[in-house]
């Protein structure tokens, strides 16, 4: 398969705009602006079937297509690099090492939908990232692919590298408007939507990295050519950031579709030092554990994984072989969602830190019968009625686990410690 | 207005376009529970109380963030609906501390009232709650226990919204997150106490009324607020014949539904202190009890023989009082000057989104009654520090006290032949009488005030005056008699129905029908609003 989104990774300086350029870089921006309308652009999208990467899959021109054209209000154009999902570190990489394809894609969507002013949200432990997004924004303002007057083209375009905080709530979209506009990382109650009432209360459109890194590629060889790849739903190539019990963790580039068992046995080179698949998280954190017998048939693609009853979600691949104690994975996820609960509606508030305490007593020792079908019930409680996905991700790793190895959860309440690792 | 119909529970309704789901069921006695949705600020939509079934939608939505569309069916007893409501109220008390037997808000708060109606189950959690500032002072009127908060945001998003002063701001995260002032604020805004009453739970309390009495032995008696003359409708809420507290009560023309903490706290100032029981007359050595006979008569005599006249009455007697003085100070003198208390202060923009600039709440009352003279009550002041009066019959006010020209005043008072004070307590203008009449306040009265804008409002009595003392408009009445003009009015209904008959503004006003919230003045027929 030719690499499209990691075409420009392990080449020296391939942070650098001269380099970038010499390998085509920019050239499809220009066709963009000289030649292309935004309509055009917004079709050309579509028909390519790319969908959102982040973990939501929503079909990206679709989305650019919500914006109203005949709003009076400024567009705003935003990049999501606010990679927090536990396991997943695939835009990490195109961010410090691509950076100029993130640009030149955010341009790209900013074009689509008229947006004079788009920003680059990233992350605020990535200080790396930052440098690099930053000196890759100056190199193209320096080089005109920024600023006024693109190209001749009387189209104006400015773009703001912001740095976050440190909250994993800041990657949900509106909760990231939240924070650029200054506020408190609260996710906005919906309806209204981004595209019609997002930043300031203007038409606005957040990508992710990823999607937004695929741009320049689609542009340059068109549309038909990202459709061939993949399947009928799950156009075009995905990153796998792999980690955990695996021989050679990373970050991959597949076509959509590839079987999930084939590359972790032969991409990922398998389960190292001889040990038993035990269970794998296929997209993130938040995603629903499989049992190895339940990934036998699953293909890397939206549908397939959902149809296994879990989502492929951002892709974050993480490996767990037989001396994972379960109950102390979940604890450490459930863990991770109280900690990073904003704290903005009550089922999320109050339920991932009960749960996180819950799990916690079993980890220790401590655990009651009823502590298993409590949790359920907690995590049933949340689904569906928070504000914003949040609760979703932290309610259905903690059911998946004790859905997935209740024999071990019980036992580690029966005996009061930890049979797998003893 | 354009209808729109929906289906609440299999029954159908018509309500407007534009309506959120809890307003529209409203309209049919359908009651959403709900903590952070209120009329009057933006939608929060964070605590997910409200959640409810629409068909064809798969996942429950909340009401107050979702507009009626026509033919939407909305369920709010379905089992899903019945079984998040528990949910909710399950996660709002995990860490809530049950407080109930030290919390002031018990009797009137929501996680009371709602657990009662939708959970009624043990608590399954059995970890040490989160711990957080308890009665922390956040303003000179309001205490903060976070422990209490269920972080709804009401308070925060008034702050923004409402007053516009930016107190309150919300901070930490997760199940730390927590109310707080911003950096050297106060809550101290000029409305800071409404945050109270949009407080669903006992997290933001009155210091005033803390721990002052349980909510439920209140007698709640609605009734019009004698701080000014913008005249916000509030309920009197008395215990033991004495008043507790005010609350506002709603009224979109008025004062929607808010109150300064001026006029929430006023009663203090009107109602303290010793009240007068007993007539007084001026004798050798002082002030001594007396008949109400005698004082009366002290009053035809005194008034009879000492003119000019000046008649002053308060801007908190009710537009019948004011009727019946301006016809008995006619009576005693025709050419008498006689005007209701009215001064003015400068307001900052904020306190102007409520209240007026006088403290007269029924001037423009009096005045229409007839309480008025030409130059206004600044001229009647200054022509009565010039001595420009032999005598003075005041009612309700304490000139001395009112402004900074007190000596003034009070060697102009001395000067009098005949000052007659007629008011609830002994005040320094009251210590210059010749009589003394004792009166009642606007607590204990019935009658109607007429606010700045022109609105009839009824006032209600909540409390019972003193043995001893009379209302003012039944001195009025035996004064009247007394000078040969009996009047035979036996309420203040009937007074109101002769104003009715006489005022020309007030021309087809009915009493009765006043209602609640007032009427307008120039209302034909003067229906209820």
């Amino acid at each position: 398969m030719e690499k499209l989104l990691l075409r420009n990774i392990g080449v020296p300086d391939s942070h650098m705009l001269a380099t970038y350029k010499s390998r085509g870089g920019y050239h499809a921006w220009q066709k963009v602006v000289e030649s292309m309308k935004p309509e055009q652009l917004i079709d050309e999208v579509k028909a390519s079937g790319l969908r959102g990467r982040g973990g939501a899959g929503f079909p990206t021109g679709m989305k650019w297509s919500f914006v109203p054209k005949d709003n009076p209000k400024p567009k705003y154009m935003v990049c999501n690099a606010d990679e927090s999902e536990p396991g997943t570190f695939k835009d990490r990489l195109l961010i410090e090492q691509d950076p100029h394809a993130i640009v030149e894609g955010t341009l790209i969507a900013a074009y689509a939908i008229q947006s004079h002013t788009a920003f680059i949200y990233i992350r605020g432990e990535m200080v790396f990232g930052t440098q690099q997004l930053e000196r890759a924004a100056e190199e193209a303002y320096q080089a005109g692919f920024i600023g006024k007057n693109i190209y001749g083209s009387g189209y104006d375009l400015d773009l703001i590298v912001h740095r976050g905080a440190g909250a994993y709530i800041c990657g949900e979209e509106t909760a990231l408007l939240s924070s650029l506009e200054g506020g408190r990382g609260w996710p906005k109650v919906k309806p209204p939507f981004p595209a019609t009432h997002g930043l300031f209360g203007c038409p606005t459109v957040v990508n992710n990295v990823e999607t937004l890194a695929a741009l320049p590629w689609i542009i340059e060889h068109g549309a038909a050519a990202y459709a061939a790849m993949g399947t009928e739903k799950s156009k075009g190539t995905k990153l796998f950031s792999v980690g955990g019990h695996i021989a050679r963790p990373g970050v991959y580039e597949l076509e959509m579709g590839y079987s999930f068992k084939k590359f972790l046995e032969d991409d990922c080179g398998g389960v190292p030092n001889g040990k038993k698949l035990k269970g794998v998280i296929p997209g993130g954190g938040s995603m629903p554990v499989l049992r190895p017998e339940e990934i036998e048939k699953v293909n890397l693609d939206y549908e397939s994984v959902q149809a296994a009853g879990s989502l492929l979600g951002s892709g974050g691949v993480i490996v767990m072989d037989e001396t994972t104690c379960m109950v102390r994975a979940a604890w450490n996820i459930a863990r991770f969602y109280a900690h990073e609960s904003c704290g903005q509606c009550s089922p999320c508030r109050e339920g991932c830190h009960w749960m996180e305490k819950i799990f916690h007593r079993i980890e220790h020792g401590d655990g009651q019968k009823s502590d298993l079908d409590l949790i359920l019930n907690i995590s049933g409680n949340i689904m569906g009625n928070t504000i914003c996905p949040f609760g979703d991700a932290a309610a259905m790793p903690a059911a998946a686990f004790i859905k997935k190895y209740r024999d071990e959860f019980d036992a580690h309440i029966t005996e009061k410690r930890c049979t797998v690792r003893g | 207005m354009d209808p729109v119909s929906i289906i609440v529970d299999g029954k159908e309704v018509v309500t407007t376009k534009g309506q959120n789901i809890i307003q529209a069921a409203a309209e049919v006695g359908v009651v959403i529970p709900h903590y952070c949705y209120h009329p009057k600020l933006s939608i929060a939509g964070n605590c997910r109380m409200c959640l409810v079934e629409i068909e064809k939608m798969p996942k429950l939505q909340i009401a107050c963030n979702t507009q009626v569309a026509e033919g939407m069916g909305i369920l709010t007893q379905s089992p899903k609906v019945l079984a998040v409501r528990k949910a909710v109220l399950e996660f709002l008390l995990i860490n809530h501390p049950v407080d109930c037997p030290i919390c002031d808000q018990a009797g009137e708060c929501f996680l009371q009232d709602y657990y009662m109606q939708h959970n009624r189950q043990e608590s399954r959690f059995e970890f040490g709650k989160v711990h957080d500032r308890k009665k922390t002072v956040f303003g000179p009127n309001v205490v903060f226990d976070g422990e209490r908060c269920i972080k709804c945001t009401r308070c925060v998003r008034f702050c923004q919204e409402v007053t516009q002063t930016h107190e309150l701001a919300v901070v930490n995260r997760g199940d730390h997150s927590t109310i707080a002032l911003f950096d050297d604020a106060v809550l101290d805004n000029p409305l800071a106490a409404n945050v109270v009453d949009i407080c669903p739970v006992g997290a933001l309390t009155d210091r005033d009324f803390r721990f002052k009495v349980r909510v439920w032995y209140l007698n709640k008696t609605p009734s019009i607020c004698p701080g000014c003359s913008t005249g916000c409708n509030i309920s009197v809420e008395a215990y033991q014949n004495r008043i507790a507290r005010f609350k506002p009560r709603l009224n979109e023309a008025v004062n929607s539904h808010w109150i300064c903490d001026e006029g929430r706290y006023c009663f203090h100032g009107l109602t303290g202190g010793e009240r007068l029981t007993a007539p007084l007359i001026r004798q050798e050595g002082g002030l001594v009890p007396t008949t109400w006979e005698h004082a009366l008569q002290a009053v035809y005599s005194g008034l009879g023989s000492a003119q000019p006249l000046a008649a002053i009455l308060s801007g908190r007697n009710t537009n019948e009082e004011a009727f019946l003085f301006a016809k008995m100070i006619k009576q005693f003198s025709a050419e008498a000057a006689l005007d209701v208390f009215y001064q003015e202060r400068a307001l900052t923009t904020t306190q102007k989104l409520l209240m007026s600039p006088d403290r007269s709440p029924n001037f423009r009352g009096a005045r229409e009654m007839g309480v008025a003279s030409e130059g206004g009550f600044e001229a009647l002041m200054r022509q009565l520090a010039a001595g420009s009066y032999s005598a003075a019959f005041v009612v309700g006010e304490d000139l001395i006290d009112a402004n900074g020209e007190g000596e003034k005043i009070r060697g102009a008072l001395q000067r009098l032949s005949f000052l007659v004070v007629q008011d609830t307590r002994m005040t320094e203008t009251a210590k210059l009488a010749h009589v003394v009449l004792p009166a009642a306040h606007f607590g204990e009265k019935e009658g109607t005030y007429t606010n700045r804008a022109g609105r009839v409002q009824r006032l209600n009595a909540a409390l019972i005056a003193p043995e001893g003392a009379l209302q003012d408009s039944e001195i009025f009445l035996r004064l009247l008699d007394g000078a040969g003009a009996p009047q035979a009015y036996a309420t203040p209904a009937e007074v109101f129905a002769a104003i009715a008959r006489e005022v020309a503004a007030y021309q087809g006003l009915d009493y009765d029908s006043i209602g609640a919230l007032g009427t307008e003045l120039g209302s034909a027929g003067g229906g209820a609003s």
